[in-house]
């Protein structure tokens, strides 16, 4: 088996499992879930690119 | 001499509550999610058991490192822990990296990162379905 992701794949996916696992372990009504892992996963996308960006100056 | 017995009882129950909690634990840890089976936390059961198995066959499809008992290093000691908290997906993730790991690209490397934190995810499940067993959590 194998996986030819894009870093923004790869990125998007382990955000995405993340915060499944993290919504439906810290809250328990559905709507309260749903919340935190939009939230979640839009920081852990916000961050990410934010640090690529800060990076960028020094990858080359 | 009765009253003994009563005062005894509810520390033997709570050690054999504390010991159901402990196995409930183990049992999350072998298998993502059965933790939070065994308490009918039925979408919390699910949940654990994909997100884990979706990190380790991404991980594995990307043929990240499976650290192995004989690392020889400390990182390749965290890394094997870290890699043994997917429990029974430990073997799944070998079974699947028929090519074994490869490290010298950038996917390789981010399958790793996968393994691992598939690994700690599963942990953290395991001792929160522990802590729900002894009824700290809801």
């Amino acid at each position: 088996m194998k996986l030819q992701l894009s870093h923004f794949q790869a990125m998007l996916l382990f955000a995405l499992a993340i915060s499944i696992a993290f919504g439906f372990l810290s809250r328990r009504p559905a709507l309260e879930r749903l919340k935190y892992i939009g939230w979640s996963l839009l920081m852990f996308l916000l961050i990410g690119i934010g640090i690529g960006w800060v990076m960028y100056p020094f990858s080359r | 001499m009765e009253e003994t017995h009563i005062a005894a009882e509810p520390s033997e129950h709570k050690a054999k509550s504390e010991g159901m909690a402990f196995a409930v634990g183990l049992a999350g840890w072998v298998l993502p999610g059965l933790g939070h089976a065994l308490q009918k936390m039925w979408a919390r059961a699910i949940a654990c058991f994909l997100t884990v198995g979706v990190l380790v066959v991404i991980g594995a499809g990307m043929r990240g490192n499976l650290f192995t008992a004989e690392g020889g290093y400390a990182f390749a000691a965290l890394g094997y822990v870290a890699d043994l908290g997917t429990g029974t997906f430990y073997l799944l993730a070998k079974s699947l990296e028929i090519d074994g790991p490869d490290v010298s690209r950038a996917d390789g490397d981010y399958g790793t990162r996968f393994l691992a934190a598939a690994g700690v995810l599963n942990l953290l499940a395991a001792l929160h379905a522990y802590e729900a067993a002894r009824g700290r959590k809801a």
